[in-house]
């Protein structure tokens, strides 16, 4: 058996939305974009999906919020942000009305739930990318 | 905000394969490449001979075997080529335009593809030209198949084929495998 391996190291500008958003998980803030109409889009775009203007302004919005959806990952692959089973999950951030999807780390499918709260768990080493958000995980009970 | 924004974000994209175990027929051609040998297999029935050996005859649909193997010679008859610009992306290792071939090796009825031109000015190539390999240097040349022929070339113990001084080939020579 012999291996091979084919590489593409891209450097891929952002531009001026998506980068405002990157360099907000740097700081550990979730940057949105709102539209004129008042919707808060998370993650940004540059136009309002529904009516093809440019966005309005971009805001913050909170660092935890609510699964919409889930799905399990029993067996992780190599190229995937945990190495033990995790889901994929649809969050809405608190104060956005649309979702993110990123890792839960929750331990097992039984803990997760549709309207569960989670919150972000950080990367130690953030440089303005998606993987600043290490994860989610469930909010600690108040 | 007045937060330093981010502009470029990289994104590395791999792919890692495992290739199966080198074929018999692959294995003996890099070792037979790494002494300095260009071997192919005769089809025992119609006598064509191809090289790198294909363990057939796709003509006559028969199996070859080592028994069917022919030594040839490292020259041949320019059919084909391509003119190269490398675009300069990221890891780009060429600079200069280069020309590619599909080479008939004397005495076969194959074609050899993605061969190398070595020290003919781009403007000189042309089909109908005579060339003859440039070896690695035998210290150099590794018997290993994964640098073997993959189904159209020799591998890379031939780096290059050179003009070999003698007239061009008559298009009657090699009309037959211009692609």
């Amino acid at each position: 058996m012999a291996t091979w391996t084919l590489e593409f190291p891209y450097r891929r500008s952002v531009g001026p939305v998506i980068g405002a958003f990157l360099a907000g998980l740097r700081d550990q803030q979730v940057i949105g974009a709102k539209t004129a109409g008042g919707r808060v889009l998370v993650p940004p775009l540059e136009y309002d999906p529904d009516t093809g203007e440019d966005i309005a302004e971009m805001v913050e919005v909170g660092s935890a919020g609510v699964v919409e959806r889930f799905a399990w990952v029993a067996e992780p692959m190599r190229t995937h942000p945990l190495d033990r089973p995790f889901a994929w999950a649809l969050v809405r951030l608190d104060g956005a009305d649309t979702a993110l999807v990123h890792a839960l780390d929750a331990g097992s499918p039984d803990a997760c739930s549709k309207g569960m709260r989670v919150q972000i768990r950080w990367a130690d080493e953030r440089v303005g990318h998606v993987n600043d958000i290490a994860c989610f995980e469930p909010e600690p009970q108040k | 905000m007045t937060r330093e924004p981010v502009q470029f974000m990289s994104h590395h994209t791999k792919v890692e394969y495992k290739l199966p175990a080198p074929s018999l027929l692959s294995i003996e051609s890099a070792k037979q490449l790494a002494a300095g040998r260009v071997v192919g297999h005769k089809c025992p029935e119609c006598g064509k001979v191809y090289v790198p050996a294909r363990g057939y005859c796709p003509l006559c649909v028969i199996e070859t075997t080592a028994a069917h193997e022919v030594e040839v010679q490292p020259r041949g008859i320019v059919t084909t080529f391509s003119v190269i610009t490398p675009l300069q992306y990221q890891g780009q290792e060429e600079h200069d335009d280069y020309a590619q071939a599909t080479i008939l090796l004397a005495g076969t009825d194959s074609t050899i593809s993605m061969q190398r031109l070595d020290g003919i000015p781009i403007d000189d190539v042309r089909t109908g030209m005579r060339v003859e390999a440039v070896w690695l240097p035998e210290s150099e040349r590794s018997a290993s198949p994964e640098g073997a022929a993959r189904g159209f070339g020799l591998g890379r113990a031939i780096t290059g084929w050179k003009l070999t001084g003698e007239p061009d080939a008559p298009v009657e020579e090699y009309g037959e495998h211009i692609l």
